[in-house]
């Protein structure tokens, strides 16, 4: 009889090389994706050490952080800020140099790396997936092992070798069981689970999320769960395939065909935990029990249902949590136990590898169709596919006739590497995965929530019930 | 032309006694350590990292040094060692994070908690980021708060840091992380030795799953 084993220990003992004497062990990448965000620092060194990229075709290069969502036409000419400009140009010049597969600015597949790679077939089941990109563990939601490594040293060493040195993670499996009330979303599903374990609750573990309300999710919102997991602190985060899984697979580009497929499929079917396997830590989360989601703070772990309010720091006994609130609550110029409904917001933000999927637009768009949002705002679908479907659907038209801003794919405001930037002091309801101090440009103020949070915060000019709209 | 900084990435670390400073704020995520505007840059000589690190704690929105913060006192101008809050580093993988700690001349982190993409890229360029119990560490805020530019020692070989109390307490460590530290071996090099290993592993897993993707440069 053979021991149980999850689905985390079936992908890794898979993709072992070696295990050093030491304790960590040299994993094989069967797939690499790197964006321009300082993977320039990466190939600076190659070059210095005269190395190659040593299976060009295991690599994808994304440009996807430095470019503008407006304005395209005249390409990089167009762009006014010189050093932005620059890292999107020296993307273009490491693709060539390193003989890497690009998907630029111009390319039909332009988008998010963590969109795209699902989009495409190229994340599937049982594959070892890296990215200079600490949302990598995207691509787990197809049940992957898809692993955030830095872009200097590490995605050097990934580059000219195909290959990472990891240390074995230990493994939770998080369960989250029950039908999700009305309105409660896959964003509200992370946000709870961050805002109960915590920023650092998960760091040091792969995750598995498992339960009937995980099952019930489409791949969208499996894609969003597995997303934040680095909210959580943990690099590693997936789901069990599926049928919902194999079906989202069948027919992508880069999906197995014919023959292949079934004998892909065979596999696939055989790496889901085992019904015995053991985790290092188990946790339980009642999905019937979760509501609607805002942040409040400064941590993707200050979050709270919509009907609650800012906490009072004079009433929370541990001193490190006390100090972080106060300093949070004075950063968002919130005062204590105000309701989160009375907040009133400046702007909205509708994007990100966390919430630029198809079915995220229409989520945000069954809120705003026939009603006008009463601050400024814009949507940027997740890659030029969304954006070709969600225009198919109208969904274009809704966001326009709503007042917001109709923009191209990117990674923009979720952190303003292309300059597209919440200003000082502006409140911003986004659907984003960090709320960090400055985030979203120096001095920002991010209220981080679901699709549908985003446009009931459009629609009310603060922070809203969207379970009040619908 | 390329930005060349120096010829090998990896630091080499045995023992350091050096100023300490406290940093007791939780959560700093690695946008605050290097925020995103200044990721734009090469990292050479004379254009590094340093100027960047925590820039907006440590200055106003005019440019002008927060007298309140902890490492603009002149006290601290040496210190290679900070004393950090939980979840140092937590957040983006963005590399230049570790490099802006470097650069500003740290070369140990002490924290009940880090990110552990940032931990990985701190230990890979030759900084050492160490986990201790959050009861230890408000201690050694305390006694660094109590002697402000009071000195600590990382002994690496010994798995020790030393307070300024001269209390000594052990760490943990991955054995190989230590051995790679202390050698100042770069990861890509020990790699290379298994480049038979990893060929005939890539040869075997190609034939096995013939549909795994693979893109072509159009």
């Amino acid at each position: 009889m053979t021991t149980p084993r999850t689905l985390f220990e079936k992908i890794w003992s898979d993709h072992v090389i070696v295990v050093s004497p030491q304790g960590e062990a040299l994993l094989y990448v069967d797939f690499n994706l790197i964006n321009e965000g300082q993977s320039f620092l990466a190939f600076d060194q190659l070059r210095i050490e005269g190395r190659q990229s040593r299976r060009p075709q295991q690599q994808l290069a994304v440009t996807d952080h430095y470019l503008p969502t407006i304005n395209r036409a005249r390409g990089t000419a167009g762009m006014a800020n010189p050093e932005i400009r620059r890292v999107v140009e020296m993307m273009d010049e490491n693709a060539r140099d390193f003989r890497l597969p690009h998907v630029g600015w111009f390319h039909r597949d332009q988008g998010i790396a963590h969109v795209i790679a699902p989009e495409l077939g190229i994340s599937q089941p049982g594959m070892l997936i890296t990215c200079n990109d600490s949302h990598t563990a995207t691509n787990g939601a197809c049940g992957a092992l898809a692993v955030p490594i830095g872009g200097g040293n590490q995605l050097r060493h990934v580059v000219a070798t195909q290959t990472v040195w990891l240390k074995k993670p230990k493994t939770m499996r998080i369960a989250i069981d029950g039908e999700l009330p009305k309105a409660v979303t896959a964003k509200d599903v992370i946000l709870s689970i961050i805002g109960d374990i915590g920023v650092g609750g998960a760091t040091g573990y792969a995750v598995e999320y498992a339960g009937s309300a995980i099952r019930a999710l489409s791949m969208e919102g499996r894609l969003t769960i597995c997303n934040m997991s680095i909210e959580a602190g943990a690099r590693i985060g997936m789901v069990g395939p599926d049928d919902t899984t194999y079906q989202f697979l069948a027919d992508r580009r880069y999906a197995p065909k014919g023959a292949d497929w079934d004998q892909a499929l065979a596999y696939w079917r055989t790496l889901p935990t085992d019904a015995e396997a053991a985790f290092d830590r188990e946790l339980f989360f009642d999905a019937t029990r979760l509501a609607p989601m805002v942040s409040w703070g400064t941590s993707p772990e200050d979050s709270a249902p919509i009907d609650g309010a800012v906490p009072d720091p004079s009433r929370i006994d541990d001193a490190d949590r006390r100090r972080h609130v106060e300093r949070a609550l004075d950063y968002m110029q919130l005062r204590p136990v105000t309701p989160l409904a009375d907040v009133a917001i400046d702007r909205v933000f509708i994007g990100s590898c966390t919430n630029s999927r198809i079915e995220d637009l229409r989520a945000a768009a069954l809120v705003l169709k026939g009603r006008r949002a009463v601050v400024p705002g814009m949507v940027s679908p997740g890659s030029s596919a969304v954006k070709r479907q969600a225009e198919a659907e109208g969904l274009d038209r809704i966001f326009i006739d709503a007042g917001l801003e109709w923009r191209d794919s990117g990674c923009s405001m979720c952190n303003g590497s292309n300059g597209e930037l919440v200003a000082p002091g502006e409140r911003c309801a986004s659907t984003t995965n960090r709320n960090y101090e400055g985030r979203q440009g120096r001095g920002a103020l991010t209220h981080i929530m679901s699709p549908a949070m985003v446009a009931a915060a459009a629609v009310f000019g603060r922070l809203a019930d969207v379970r009040l709209l619908s | 032309m390329c930005g060349c900084y120096r010829e090998t990435v990896m630091q080499p670390f045995t023992v350091l006694t050096a100023v300490a400073a406290p940093l007791e704020i939780a959560s700093v995520d690695t946008g605050m350590i290097l925020p995103g505007r200044y990721m734009r840059r090469h990292r050479r000589p004379g254009h590094d990292y340093g100027e960047a690190f925590l820039y907006d704690l440590r200055f106003d929105e005019a440019g002008r040094p927060r007298a309140e913060f902890v490492l603009n006192d002149p006290i601290y101008r040496n210190a290679k060692i900070l004393v950090t809050g939980r979840d140092f580093g937590c957040g983006s993988s963005r590399e230049g994070a570790a490099f802006a700690a470097m650069d500003f001349g740290l070369r140990g982190l002490v924290g009940p908690s880090f990110g552990e993409i940032f931990q990985v890229n701190c230990i890979q360029n030759g900084i050492l980021a160490i986990t201790m119990p959050v009861t230890i560490i408000e201690d050694f805020w305390r006694q660094l708060r109590e002697r402000p530019g009071a000195e600590m020692t990382i002994d690496l070989p010994n798995q020790a840091l030393i307070a300024p109390d001269r209390g000594r307490h052990s760490f943990d460590i991955s054995p190989l992380r230590k051995d790679r530290l202390v050698r100042g071996i770069d990861d890509i090099d020990v790699t290379l030795e298994y480049g038979d290993a990893i060929e005939s592993f890539e040869a075997r897993r190609r034939a096995a799953m013939p549909w795994l993707p693979t893109a072509q440069r159009e």
